[in-house]
């Protein structure tokens, strides 16, 4: 932590950066994003098992300074989203200064302390917890034993229903939404300056929060980001009623794996899923 | 009785260079098939975007077929092939979500084909009819329908 | 009003009585996101060491969407058809204090000047049983709202458990009165000195800040640097507002519609989402997050006070719970009462 503090009051004593995107302390050991502008700020940022948010959201969020870089505290895994902003044309590299720690996992339950039954489910199947695209880095890896990845399991649980058994399981869940958009304000992806649901003419997304507007908006949401979602779980982890939206993402995630051989958000230089195509792409289903 | 007495209704999003031309002469050269589906034209697969067909089944579709052109034959020379990634992924989604795969078609039908053309679409109409009606969509358009006494 | 004790068990039979004359029994869901109209008495989740659920029960008053009526275009004019009457009783069963609170706080707004017939039926037909709090996190600020664990503001009776297991029911309305005496076979008549609750291993939250003196600042400081960076993190999403039992701003929107037929719905919104004030010529004059989050505490605890004396909210915390960024609606009364 004192590295990280050592490497902001340089940024910002510098002028490299003109504010840095990082985590503070909250109550009990809970962090919150936090905005360091000055020197004095940036004594107040840390890193730790439970700096959850994924910062590359304010990426689009907040207004770009008229001066210097943005410097932005980025895990490994969130660090795609980064990546996957680039892209897609919405962020330059040279206009971000990464400082991406080595990562030990963040909890799940951001109230409870951490510990092996309190990991983030996108933590069990790292492999980005040593970052490699970065201006600075920081920490040290520790072995952390982690437990069973469940969510993979229920993927494959879901895969195996029959058709009307998918239908219910997804009814159950998608009529809890209260079409609050937190999912969409959470994603660093979700950027469009008009989202299809704020559309009004035409509506092609019912605005009310019936079964059908739910599945409508779910439905489409996850279409959106289906082989562009880089799999950071913030959408998950806001939504106030608890729809396994990672579920449906990460089927897709693997879907562009299998199909594509595509993963979100690992190369800058790579063209996008769907802004590219290949001669050879399978049309089995296609009459 | 009861069964047999079942008319699906079908939407089929056609490019109007090739399927919707292929349509077309299907019905000049008095080619005989079911008139089960209402053609909606577009300029291109490309710009058949999901929530149209998300939005045909809202308003009662039992099934939809998607149809553009050959590989290579694009009128914009790459939208069928970026069409059809986006196929490939909405298809393999809906299948996740519970929405069986037997109700959405995608087909290639080139100007000259009106063979091909009711050949496919008596096929779709064909497999969606026993399928029967798509009440699992429909009932979860209740609440902003009006109710019925 | 009378006092009784009813056991865990008779409870269940009372449920399941309710619930075969045809009422709904609501109580919260067992996987702690929301309250659920239950169908068997073995659903029920009558816990008060629980956190408050996710979602509150503003719901089953002031739905998430409802239609308010229909419209069908024929050969002689437009029908008008009415939305489904709202017939159905229903029993709150384990409700917060600071969840039953905020019925009456609702009811001032559904009454100002149009008179809200959906949400005062809904109102009519419920009968609320709160369940007397043992929770308490750091985000729970009741007692600095004039509420607390066992605040009985909203409620028609309110359960105390006991350290037998068993409860304390004591009648705060004529409504729970009369709802009671139909069950009078399950409770066993007592008085106010036989209540001996569970000691709560919560203890009742500390006063966090005075009402009087933040209301005093924010009736002079609309303009003020505090604001400037208190939006900077906040993204924008509705959570805080859909979450929160008080807050009550809705859309309405005419859906399924085309040519010849449609419904118009009521649906919730929120102060926090960028369209919210967004003007048809495209102005918006609350442009950026600081000023929807200022919009959202200034309501909470100034104008809704100047125009119908009481606090828009009742320290549930579930907002700050809820929120992705950790923005914590009573550590900013504490700061606000510290200038
Ligand atoms: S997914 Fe990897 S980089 Fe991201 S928080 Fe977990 S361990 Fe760290
Ligand atoms: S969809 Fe969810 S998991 Fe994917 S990038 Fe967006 S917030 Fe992250
Ligand atoms: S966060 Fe959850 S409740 Fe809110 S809109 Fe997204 S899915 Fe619906
Ligand atoms: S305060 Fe939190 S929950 Fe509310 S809009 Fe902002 S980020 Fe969302
Ligand atoms: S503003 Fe927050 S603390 Fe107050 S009633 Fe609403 S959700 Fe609860």
């Amino acid at each position: 932590m004192a590295e990280l503090k050592e490497i902001a009051k340089e940024l910002l004593t510098s002028g490299t950066v003109a504010y840095i995107i990082g985590y503070a302390s909250e109550k009990n050991d809970k962090t919150v994003p936090f905005i360091a502008r000055t020197v004095e700020d940036a004594e107040k940022l840390v890193f730790t098992h439970h700096s959850v948010n994924n910062l590359s959201v304010y990426l689009k969020r907040i207004k770009k300074p008229e001066s210097g870089k943005v410097g932005l505290v980025v895990k490994g895994c969130d660090l795609k989203a980064v990546v996957a902003l680039i892209q897609e044309s919405q962020s330059k590299r040279e206009d971000i200064y990464i400082i991406s720690p080595k990562c030990n996992t963040v909890v799940s339950d951001n109230t409870k302390p951490w510990n092996k039954d309190n990991i983030a489910s996108k933590c069990l199947s790292c492999e980005v917890r040593t970052p490699s695209l970065f201006d600075a880095t920081f920490g040290e890896i520790e072995t952390v034993e982690l437990p069973s990845d469940e969510q993979i399991e229920l993927i494959k649980k879901v895969e195996a229903m029959s058709t009307s058994e998918k239908w219910e399981f997804w009814k159950n869940e998608f009529e809890k939404c209260v079409k609050c958009y937190a999912c969409r304000q959470a994603c660093p992806l979700c950027y469009c300056d008009q989202c299809i649901v704020d559309k009004a003419s035409p509506r092609w997304i019912d605005s009310s929060a019936t079964v059908q507007g739910n599945f409508a908006w779910n439905m489409i949401r996850a279409f959106h980001l289906s082989g562009r979602c880089i799999g950071c779980e913030e959408c998950n982890r806001v939504c106030p009623v608890d729809i396994p939206l990672s579920l449906l993402n990460r089927k897709m995630s693997m879907f562009a794996v299998s199909e594509y051989d595509y993963k979100a958000g690992t190369s800058i230089e790579e063209p996008t899923l769907v802004g590219t195509y290949k001669l050879t792409d399978n049309e089995d289903f296609i009459k | 009785m009861a069964e047999n007495s079942f008319e699906p209704k079908i939407t089929a999003f056609v490019c109007n260079w090739c399927t919707y031309t292929g349509a077309d002469l299907a019905g000049t050269s008095r080619l005989k098939q079911q008139t089960n589906a209402r053609l909606i034209r577009l300029p291109c697969t490309g710009r058949i975007d999901p929530v149209f067909i998300m939005k045909a089944f809202q308003n009662g579709a039992d099934g939809v077929l998607v149809s553009g052109c050959h590989p290579g034959d694009c009128h914009y020379n790459a939208g069928n092939f970026h069409a059809r990634r986006r196929w490939a992924m909405f298809k393999e989604m809906m299948d996740f979500l519970g929405i069986d795969n037997k109700r959405l078609h995608f087909s290639w039908v080139s100007a000259s084909e009106g063979k091909k053309w009711v050949d496919v679409i008596d096929g779709v109409i064909n497999t969606v009819r026993e399928q029967g009606p798509f009440t699992q969509y429909k009932d979860i358009n209740k609440e902003t329908e009006i109710p019925v006494k | 009003m009378k006092d009784y004790i009813i056991t865990a068990e008779n409870i269940q039979l009372l449920v399941n009585d309710v619930l075969k004359q045809g009422w709904d029994v609501v109580s919260e869901s067992k996987t702690g996101v929301n309250f659920n109209a239950i169908k068997d008495a073995s659903e029920l989740a009558i816990k008060s060491d629980s956190k408050p659920s996710k979602l509150s029960m503003k719901d089953f008053f002031f739905p998430k969407t409802e239609p308010l009526f229909f419209y069908r275009q024929s050969h002689d004019g437009v029908e008008l058809v009415d939305a489904s009457p709202i017939e159905k009783k229903t029993l709150f069963l384990g409700a917060k204090p600071c969840d039953a609170a905020a019925i009456p706080v609702l009811s001032k707004v559904f009454n100002w000047d149009y008179k809200d017939e959906f949400y005062n039926k809904r109102v009519e037909n419920s009968v609320v049983v709160s369940l007397k709090c043992n929770y308490s996190d750091d985000y729970c600020f009741c007692t600095s709202i004039g509420l607390s664990q066992k605040a009985e503001q909203g409620s028609d009776a309110m359960l105390t458990e006991q350290q037998d297991g068993s409860y304390f029911l004591h009648i705060v309305t004529e409504k729970g009165d009369e709802f009671f005496k139909m069950y009078s076979q399950y409770l066993k008549d007592t008085q106010a000195e036989n209540n001996k609750p569970v000691e709560s291993k919560y203890p009742e939250p500390a006063v966090k800040f005075d009402q009087g003196k933040v209301k005093g600042w924010l009736d002079a400081n609309f303009e003020h640097d505090f604001w400037n960076n208190l939006g900077d993190v906040c993204l924008g999403c509705g959570q805080c507002t859909f979450v929160c039992p008080t807050c009550h701003c809705f859309d309405i929107v005419d859906e399924n519609c085309n040519y010849h037929e449609g419904g118009r719905m009521k649906n919730w919104d929120s102060c926090q989402l960028c369209l919210f004030t967004k003007h048809a010529s495209g102005h918006n004059p609350r442009d950026g997050q600081t000023k929807r989050y200022r919009q959202r505490i200034q309501h909470k605890f100034k104008y809704y006070e100047d125009k119908f004396n009481e606090v828009l909210c009742t320290g549930c915390g579930r907002c700050t719970r809820g929120c992705g960024v950790g923005i914590d609606i009573g550590g900013i009364m504490e700061r606000i009462d510290k200038f």
